[in-house]
């Protein structure tokens, strides 16, 4: 590779590059480029037909027979608007995301800021016993709460609050993480300054840090509900039955016994519910940090790096 | 490793097997119950009064039926729950062992649940069962098979009241499977020739069912025993079946045959027939389903029951639903709508299933009538504590593949 | 300005539910390890004080993981399954990552957005997407046999190990290519400048400069799957369903959900638990290692 033919890219017509390109047809980008898009269609595509079967017409998974919305609303017993087991399974769901995230995120902003800042003789076990959660394969996790929760809690039965409690055990260390990485792009600066300008510690906290804060907070509270909806191993542990089957646990149920394109509709209104949440939390973040980005252009000729 | 392991743990106790009590020198299941058999007829005692009669039913709230999947018609369960304004919810568990488990250990709480023979003993003494009062379910004495009306395992129906009979055989696809399955000398050796149906073979996943089936195919007629050499010889034969023919396991035959996913499974004699009512594609004709079942004697015959659990909050109502199941019209539409295990009803007679164009010709072995019970049939009963360690360890084993 | 004390106070609502929400559960796993059974019911009953533990079932497991014992082909097979799962994983998933942070340019967003999307679709609606592919007359096969690769369909549902493990990659690649991409990206330019510089050709430098940098990424992504995946019992059961494939996670969810013996269960439990602990602190000790390797920037 030259380092001597670095002319600006503008200047180098299309025609050229493509030709560029060609000859050299073994060079290692394209290899890669070919590598990296096959990836990508294998890894989505499939998803995708999954996706388009749940509007087939038959009830074959694997023949496409027509476009319907049967499996959605129209079949009288099996599709998601009737069947029972399919509502209350994506209520149920939701229910726990939206607990999930009510619970999991005040405990873990709280616990990021103070692991972040704790400087006593406990915060190493404390930061080790955080991480834990993270690298616990999710068997051993619902083995160890279902034990609990039978033998240890007993007053809290399987169900829907042990569901939560587990929800939110695996959920806390994920909101540590997405807030710590912006808490140490923030620094302490700005709360000094706030301190400087004579804000109590309370304010600084509420009115200074928080609002910093909030791009990470909303991160979290979007990943946290994506992680609860997606999850299975800990809410088929910690399930009472029918009531508190979630969407995953009847996906689990029907790919082995009687799996119906229902199975699939239900699974693309989770998805699509999921990456809503996902893409508002993306537009919040970027709209809470459009003042920085704003700021951090006339702060880098200040000489104030931040 | 393990040395070291052990002086470090030789302080503490160690045992793992589970006492199998004996009174006067007989053998006896969990609690210390004695362990019905079609000949020896048993009645459960009462750990607590059953409930008064005349009480009103309840409603409002949930209703939550525990049974395997796709056992019964969701129809009838939601005009149940319309008729007594009651949420009506099903739980399913992947097999009968695992369901008493989960009720057991506490983390489901049903109203009502599906009981077998075998797990009958140890609900009882494990007082996970409530007992019955059988003026609330005058169904049972009126419309139901005289014999199962007291069975032997449950005198005076004390604790349950019969859902379905069935037996276990061979259901096949008779135009994927060359041989003639039904005329051979020992049937059960179409597992251990079907290497050509690699990955399309399989067994119940229930512990009871496989060992027994391996034993049964050698001619150990006792399908109850507790001999460990017998049933680590069973476990052995089963075990070949990875190289034969990738054995699988699993309980969904009444739709995975039907569908051309399975060639080859062993299966309860509902499942042809539901595979026929209701999971049967278009384009495949009927005549491509077989089933066969050993002669009576040699052929494993259950009925399932239904039972209330101790955890119910509505006994009233779920003693009405047991009533409710039995009724002519409602079990026949179990049955013919969906199930396609037969109900022992005495309108429903098997005599005219064929004729009535219910079950298909070809698949007339899978009818069963009065005479396959009996106290000279063949079923799975329950087991001492230590029989029961047995068999599931063999299952386990085999399950591990190792 | 702030009080000493506010920090771990902070940290103190979280701490307590982890001890009481994960570090108790732990060890309410080993109490019933160690613990008896009630005979009638077969339920555990959890013994708390380490001086009465039943050593009996920790005993039975690991009599029966040694070769030639119920568990040792089963703990084989896991490892395997994971091991080249891993690799799988490694080999598909480097080129993915270091083209995306290196090479991509215009089209990195996109890309980037493209290996992130499958993190928020549920593991199990992209197993289910496979299970609809891998029928006997399912697209895969459909596809296979039109372009002549096979001459008849394939059984792919039919307990194959193959299967298992490219289900396996295909569900937890994302976890690998996400921080495999974050060290890769981390890596300064000035470094594979500089290597230029002094005359090495593309290939030695990376093979130098870019996989020394790189190994902290891989070790953390690999970390990072196949812990979870030593304990994945559905996937054997979503695409195979034979005993022949299946893994360590299938016979704690048996000996917890199919009757008899949780005690067993929570015993193999412990001892698979204690494993991922020795590869836990291997990792530690390795990037422990690493981190004094690499100079100060």
């Amino acid at each position: 590779m030259s380092v001597a033919a670095e002319r600006p890219a503008a200047s180098i017509s299309t025609g050229e590059r493509v030709r560029g390109w060609l000859r050299n047809p073994w060079g290692r980008p394209r290899f890669l480029v070919l590598v990296t898009w096959t990836y990508v269609v294998w890894s989505i595509v499939p998803v995708l037909i999954a996706v388009q079967f749940s509007f087939n017409a038959t009830r074959s998974r694997t023949v496409w027979q027509g476009f319907s919305g049967r499996w959605y609303w129209g079949d009288p017993v099996d599709s998601v608007w009737h069947d029972p087991t399919l509502r209350h399974a994506a209520l149920q769901s939701l229910k726990l995301g939206g607990a999930d995230v009510l619970v999991a995120t005040p405990i873990g902003v709280l616990l990021a800021i103070g692991l972040a800042r704790w400087r006593g003789w406990g915060s190493r076990p404390a930061n080790f016993l955080m991480l834990f959660p993270l690298v616990t394969p999710e068997i051993v996790m619902g083995v160890s709460l279902l034990l609990v929760f039978t033998h240890v809690f007993t007053f809290i039965h399987t169900g829907t609050i042990a569901q939560i409690l587990g929800h939110v055990t695996f959920s806390i260390s994920y909101v540590v993480v997405i807030v710590r990485g912006r808490l140490f792009s923030i620094g302490r600066q700005y709360e000094e300054a706030a301190a400087d300008l004579g804000a109590s510690p309370t304010v600084a906290l509420t009115r200074v840090l928080l609002p910093l804060l909030t791009p990470a907070i909303v991160a979290s509270a979007a990943v946290v509900f994506a992680i609860s909806l997606d999850d299975f191993v800990i809410s088929q542990w910690l399930s009472s039955g029918g009531g508190t089957d979630t969407v995953p646990i009847v996906i689990y149920g029907a790919t082995r016994a009687a799996p119906l394109p229902s199975t699939n509709a239900i699974a693309t209104i989770m998805m699509v519910l999921t990456l809503l949440s996902l893409a508002l939390a993306f537009l919040a973040w970027r709209a809470f940090t459009r003042e920085e980005r704003r700021a951090s252009v006339a702060t880098e000729f200040g000489g104030f790096t931040v | 490793m393990m040395s070291g392991a052990g002086s470090f743990l030789a302080g503490c106790s160690s045992s793992t097997t589970p006492e199998s009590k004996s009174k006067n020198g007989e053998p006896v299941g969990p609690g210390g119950l004695p362990m019905a058999r079609p000949d020896r007829r048993v009645k459960m005692p009462l750990w607590e009064d059953p409930i008064d009669s005349g009480l009103e039913p309840e409603t409002g709230g949930t209703f939550t039926v525990f049974n395997y999947p796709a056992y019964l018609y969701k129809k009838l369960l939601k005009e149940f729950g319309e008729k007594y304004n009651v949420d009506v919810q099903y739980t399913a568990f992947d097999n009968i062992s695992s369901g008493i488990q989960r009720l057991a250990s506490g983390a489901v709480t049903p109203d009502v649940m599906e009981m077998t023979p075998d797990n009958l003993s140890r609900a009882v003494a494990g007082k996970l069962i409530k007992p019955l009062n059988l003026d609330y379910i005058p169904n049972l004495s009126k419309n139901v098979w005289p014999d199962l009306v007291s069975p032997f395992y449950d005198v005076g129906s004390r604790y349950t009241v019969p859902y379905t009979i069935y037996a276990t055989g061979i259901f096949w696809r008779a135009d994927k499977v060359k041989e003639d399955i039904a005329s051979m000398s020992q049937p059960w050796d179409i597992f251990w020739q079907a290497d050509a149906y690699k990955g399309k073979t399989a067994l119940l996943s229930e512990e009871r069912e496989t060992i027994g089936m391996a034993l049964l195919r050698k001619g150990h007629n006792d399908i109850n025993t507790e001999d460990p050499k017998l049933i680590d010889a069973a476990v052995a034969d089963l075990k070949e079946l990875y190289d034969v023919c990738n054995i699988k396991v699993d309980d969904i035959q009444y739709q995975s045959v039907p569908e051309g996913n399975s060639w080859l499974h062993q299966a309860w004699s509902g499942d042809p027939i539901a595979a026929y009512i209701y999971y049967l594609p278009k384009g495949t004709p009927p005549t491509a389903l077989a089933y066969w079942k050993a002669d009576k004697g040699q052929v494993p015959v259950q009925n399932d029951c239904w039972s209330i659990c101790a955890t119910t909050k509505k006994p009233v109502l779920s003693h009405l639903w047991l009533n409710y199941l039995l009724d002519n019209g409602i079990a026949y539409s179990n049955f013919v709508d969906f199930n396609g295990y037969q109900p022992p009803i005495n309108e429903i007679d098997p005599a005219t299933l064929v004729k009535k164009g219910i079950v298909p010709e070809n698949l007339q072995s899978a009818v069963l009538t009065n005479e396959d019970l009996g106290s000279d049939s063949l079923q799975y009963g329950t087991l001492t504590a230590r029989g029961q360690q047995l068999w599931q360890d063999g299952y386990s084993d085999f399950l591990a593949a190792g | 300005m702030y009080r000493r004390w506010l920090w771990p106070g902070f940290a103190l609502p979280g701490i307590l539910w982890l001890i009481l929400l994960f570090v108790v559960p732990a060890y309410a796993v080993v109490a019933v390890g160690f613990g008896t059974v009630d005979p009638v019911l077969l339920q555990p009953v959890p013994l708390w004080n380490p001086a009465d533990w039943n050593t009996g079932w920790l005993v039975e497991v690991l009599h029966r993981l040694q070769p030639g014992g119920t568990f040792f082909g089963v703990a084989v097979r896991t490892i395997v399954y994971v091991g080249v799962a891993l690799v799988l994983s490694l080999l598909v998933g480097y080129p993915v990552a270091y083209y995306i942070a290196r090479h991509a340019g215009r089209t990195k967003n996109l890309l980037l957005v493209l290996i992130i999307l499958p993190l928020w679709i549920s593991y199990l609606m992209r197993m289910l997407a496979w299970v609809n592919l891998l029928a006997i007359d399912g697209y895969v096969n459909r596809f296979l046999t039109y372009t002549h690769v096979l001459s008849e369909p394939r059984d792919w549902l039919g307990g194959q190990s193959s299967t298992v493990i490219l289900a396996l990659v295909y569900g937890y690649i994302p976890y690998l290519i996400l921080p495999l991409y974050a060290a890769l990206d981390r890596i300064d330019r000035s470094h594979l400048e500089a290597a230029r510089d002094l005359g090495a050709s593309p290939w030695a430098t990376f093979r130098t400069v870019t996989l020394p940098l790189s190994k902290a990424g891989i070790l953390g992504g690999a970390v990072l799957i196949t812990l979870p995946m030593f304990g994945d019992y559905y996937t054997p059961n979503i695409v195979s369903g034979a005993p022949t494939t299946s893994m360590l996670g299938n016979q704690i969810d048996f000996y917890f959900h199919y009757g008899g013996q949780p005690t067993i269960g929570a015993a193999i439990t412990v001892v698979l638990a204690i494993f991922l602990t020795v590869l836990m602190a291997y990792y530690m000790w390795t990037i422990h290692r690493a981190a004094r390797d690499v100079p100060a920037v």
